[in-house]
């Protein structure tokens, strides 16, 4: 076989397999959409939903941290395709055991500027009426009666008083001499419900308050019948959750739970569900708890925007979205190294920037993305140049190659933790993030650099070093498309196409952009013909 | 027959059909033409000279060999010539190469005029051996090489250094040449990257042309201002004869070889390179890619005799 002929079948075969990638890419993305959600069927009469929560915080420079009640799986909601984005705040999850509230947090050290947090996640809940139990009479001595793990839920607690008198001497009438449980229960539910008028207002009343002006929203009108309950001598609790609507909005809502011979059974005084959830209540916590709380900031705010869910939810196995929420943020950063890889390849082959190494602008991108452009740069350059200057004086001493490079890297740990302290003590916390850039990739930078003024001249380690960063740049402005995070999290099979991308470069053959400069001179010049008289 | 390149438009299209790029080098010359396993003998240049000095190519002969740094202090007891070349045995585009022009007192000095202490012989030797100039960083070794005593022709137009002629062959055909002369910039180095001058070398005449220093071309060596066109390098065929022989021996498809000639011994074969720069294009006024593509053209399958190569190569 010819030259020629070797260099087309390659090609040939190289295309053959990029295109090969690219249809597969797309194929298992149109199967993700086409049987992407099979095991959720749409229930007839139930709604898939969306929900994003939106948090938006404005840090002051102080330790931050922000506490948020994340959704669980219960016998009538089913959570999918659950995803945070952190605002590279820190974020974890810890399960309550008492209560079986699951909470997400999010913390940071030194947070400075507006951030925003989202959280989504999709949830199909179900309508769910509960058949009540054979009733029994109510135990004299409830703490006895019942298992030590329900007595949190028959004592007072700060704003559900109620072994207050003004809660016993109602509990006495409504009551009047029925010891019956489920005949309690209801005159309770009752009570409250037709005694106590709604009124929305801001911030939610305790139980004595309620009682005072016969007035509430959910929270005051379901602690006023969880008090009656316990008063009663019948577990109680409150249940926090949203109300699905196709909207945008703030306001959350609460109702009742309560233990009724063996089981929780839902009870809603103020839209008056009894012994009954419908679809479109979804649970959030259990217990007299804050959705939200949070500390060290200046301002939060938060609201859930609402809708439908029209794309069923991927819940396969091999979905990544099944991997425990706080994994998924590192997921999305090693997604993230290929697609850098690629950006540096074009860079280099289409483009023809030179770069100090293939990888180090990729490293340096993932450090940008976490210390911010300008300042990273500032604080990159600072090190490239401090550290290079130390490396001058080093090469007087004439040291083994080694241990200079080890004192390097030693000089460049100082001046990194140097300028954390400084940062500190001028109140500049920003600088704090200059100990997120990789230490050795700079070091192998500074020690590049070296070698390029010692050889090819300063006018050219500096030129090499400016196509470094250029392409840091470029990289770090890929990597911060949203877009780009959201598709390679919900598609990793996109990855297969980057490869594709990759063997469709690395078979390029055309002039590189910046070769146009440097063969430009040769435009000019008529070029003989080759193979003439023979 | 195919005449790729044909025509004289400076049109854009003819230009991008003419000049080489890096990429397609790559591509179609170096991962195509050249075989992996060859790659070794050419990146180290004392297997280069192992594998040539049985077919009587001459080569600047090799005074030492250093492998652990502990011999550095026993060649610079015991090295009796005054005047050697130390070289990284793979180092690249002439990094790492010292000229040693005497002896003062203790010390040895270089082409440029430094005096090297015995302390900065060593340091110096530990840098190649651990790699500071070699491909990929690998442990190296150092070798002491004859002190090139250039050819008073080139004197006129050359700053201290030695200059040498690049010549680029594909499959066993010369396809350009031009010979490099150091300057001032290039602080006694014959690279073109580093501030040497290129001049092209019209292969059947091995008479130069025009040259180029940087991005810029030129008709006067920057330094002496002598002019650099029309010098008829001495010894050409049997330099082209040499290219050609290597090329037999070593079976690579795409390469350069570097030569100098030395007043006394002739031309004498430096090194070869598997990956030659694309500034000979450059220096010739000349692209590469139709070239080659005419010898692709060829369709050569069993390499002809030198003769009806020399025909071959009188075509482009």
């Amino acid at each position: 076989m010819s030259h020629h002929n070797r260099i087309r079948s390659t090609n040939i075969t190289v295309y053959l397999l990029a295109t090969i990638l690219f249809l597969l890419t797309a194929g298992l993305i149109f199967a993700r959409f086409y049987w992407g959600g099979n095991t959720v069927q749409m229930e007839d009469g139930l709604k898939l939903w969306r929900v994003t929560t939106v948090i938006d915080l404005k840090g002051n420079g102080d330790r931050a941290r922000v506490r948020f009640t994340l959704p669980s799986n219960t016998n009538r909601q089913k959570i999918y395709n659950e995803i945070a984005h952190n605002s590279d705040m820190v974020f974890y999850t810890r399960d309550r055991e008492s209560t079986g509230n699951r909470i997400g947090f999010w913390n940071s050290e030194f947070l400075e500027g507006p951030r925003t947090i989202k959280y989504f996640f999709s949830v199909q809940p179900k309508a769910l009426k509960y058949p009540l139990p054979p009733t029994m009479r109510l135990p004299s001595n409830p703490l006895n009666y019942y298992p030590e793990e329900l007595h949190k839920w028959l004592k007072p607690s700060r704003k559900i008083q109620s072994n207050n008198s003004e809660v016993r001497r109602i509990l006495a009438k409504v009551r009047g001499f029925n010891r019956d449980l489920l005949t309690v229960n209801r005159k309770l539910f009752e009570f409250v419900r037709d005694e106590v008028a709604y009124r929305t207002e801001i911030g939610s009343k305790d139980t004595l308050a309620t009682i005072e002006e016969l007035s509430a929203d959910c929270g005051g009108q379901a602690r006023l019948f969880v008090a009656l309950s316990r008063a009663a001598g019948i577990p109680s609790r409150l249940v926090g959750g949203i109300i699905l609507k196709d909207e945008i909005k703030k306001e959350t809502h609460v109702w009742a739970e309560n233990y009724l011979n063996g089981q929780w059974i839902p009870f809603d005084v103020v839209n008056g569900y009894y012994a009954e959830v419908p679809a479109h209540y979804l649970e959030l916590y259990r217990a007299d708890y804050s959705l939200i709380a949070y500390s060290g900031m200046e301002r939060l705010s938060w609201f859930f925007a609402i809708r439908p869910e029209r794309i069923p939810p991927i819940d396969q196995a091999w979905s990544l979205y099944v991997l425990p929420l706080h994994f998924q943020s590192l997921v999305q950063t090693m997604l993230l190294i290929p697609i850098g890889i690629l950006v540096v390849s074009f860079m280099r082959i289409v483009i023809g920037v030179k770069t100090f190494g293939t990888f180090t602008p990729v490293l340096i991108a993932l450090g940008l993305r976490q210390v911010t452009l300008w300042p990273g740069l500032l604080m990159l350059l600072g090190i490239v140049l401090f550290g290079w200057l130390f490396r001058c004086v080093l090469d007087r001493l004439k040291m083994l190659i080694i241990p200079r490079l080890s004192i390097v890297i030693t000089l460049v740990i100082m001046f990194i933790i140097g300028m954390m302290m400084l940062g500190f003590h001028l109140g500049q916390l920003n600088f704090m993030y200059v100990s997120l850039f990789p230490i050795i990739i700079i070091t192998w930078i500074i020690e590049r650099f070296s070698i390029s003024q010692i050889e090819d001249g300063f006018f050219s380690a500096v030129k090499d070093l400016f196509g470094t960063v250029f392409v840091s740049v470029a990289a770090y402005y890929v990597l911060e498309i949203p877009f780009l995070r959201s598709l390679l999290f919900s598609f990793p099979e996109t990855l297969l196409a980057v490869i594709a991308a990759q063997l469709i470069l690395g078979r390029y053959t055309w002039m590189r952009v910046l070769e146009l400069f440097r063969f430009g001179a040769l435009y000019f010049r008529d070029q003989p013909p080759v193979g003439g008289e023979a | 027959m195919n005449r790729p390149g044909a025509g004289t438009r400076s049109s854009l299209s003819s230009f991008f059909r003419n000049v080489l790029t890096i990429n397609r080098r790559n591509v179609c010359y170096t991962l195509t033409a050249n075989e992996r396993r060859l790659y070794p003998i050419v990146d180290c240049k004392l297997l280069t000279k192992k594998t040539l000095a049985p077919h009587k190519i001459p080569m600047p002969e090799t005074y030492c060999e250093i492998t652990n740094i502990f011999e550095a202090r026993h060649v610079w007891e015991t090295e009796e010539h005054d005047e050697f070349v130390v070289k990284p045995a793979r180092g690249s585009q002439g990094h790492g190469i010292m000229i040693i022009t005497g002896r003062e007192g203790d010390s040895w000095r270089t082409v440029n005029g430094e005096v090297l202490s015995q302390q900065d012989f060593e340091y110096y030797l530990y840098n190649i051996l651990s790699g500071l100039y070699s491909l990929g960083g690998m442990d190296d070794k150092v070798y002491l090489e004859y002190l090139v005593k250039p050819h008073p022709l080139f004197k006129p137009v050359s700053y201290r250094g030695i200059p040498d002629i690049r010549v680029v062959l594909y499959q066993g055909i010369p396809v350009m040449s031009m010979l490099r002369l150091p300057t001032k910039r290039s602080r006694g180095k014959a690279n073109l990257h580093q501030g040497a001058v290129g001049a092209g070398i019209e292969l059947l005449t091995g008479k130069t042309s025009g040259g180029v220093c940087g991005n810029s071309v030129i008709d006067l060596h920057p330094d002496t201002r002598q002019p650099i066109a029309g010098i008829v390098i001495p010894f050409w065929e049997q330099i082209i004869g040499y290219a050609m022989k290597v090329a037999d021996i070593i079976e690579l498809g795409y390469f350069g070889i570097d030569f100098v000639i030395d007043v006394e011994r002739g031309p004498l074969m430096l090194e070869l390179n598997a990956r030659p720069g694309l500034a000979i294009q450059i220096a010739n006024r000349r692209g590469l890619r139709s070239r080659l593509e005419y010898v692709d053209s060829l369709k050569i399958k069993t390499r002809p005799d030198f003769d009806q190569r020399r025909e071959m190569m009188g075509r482009l």
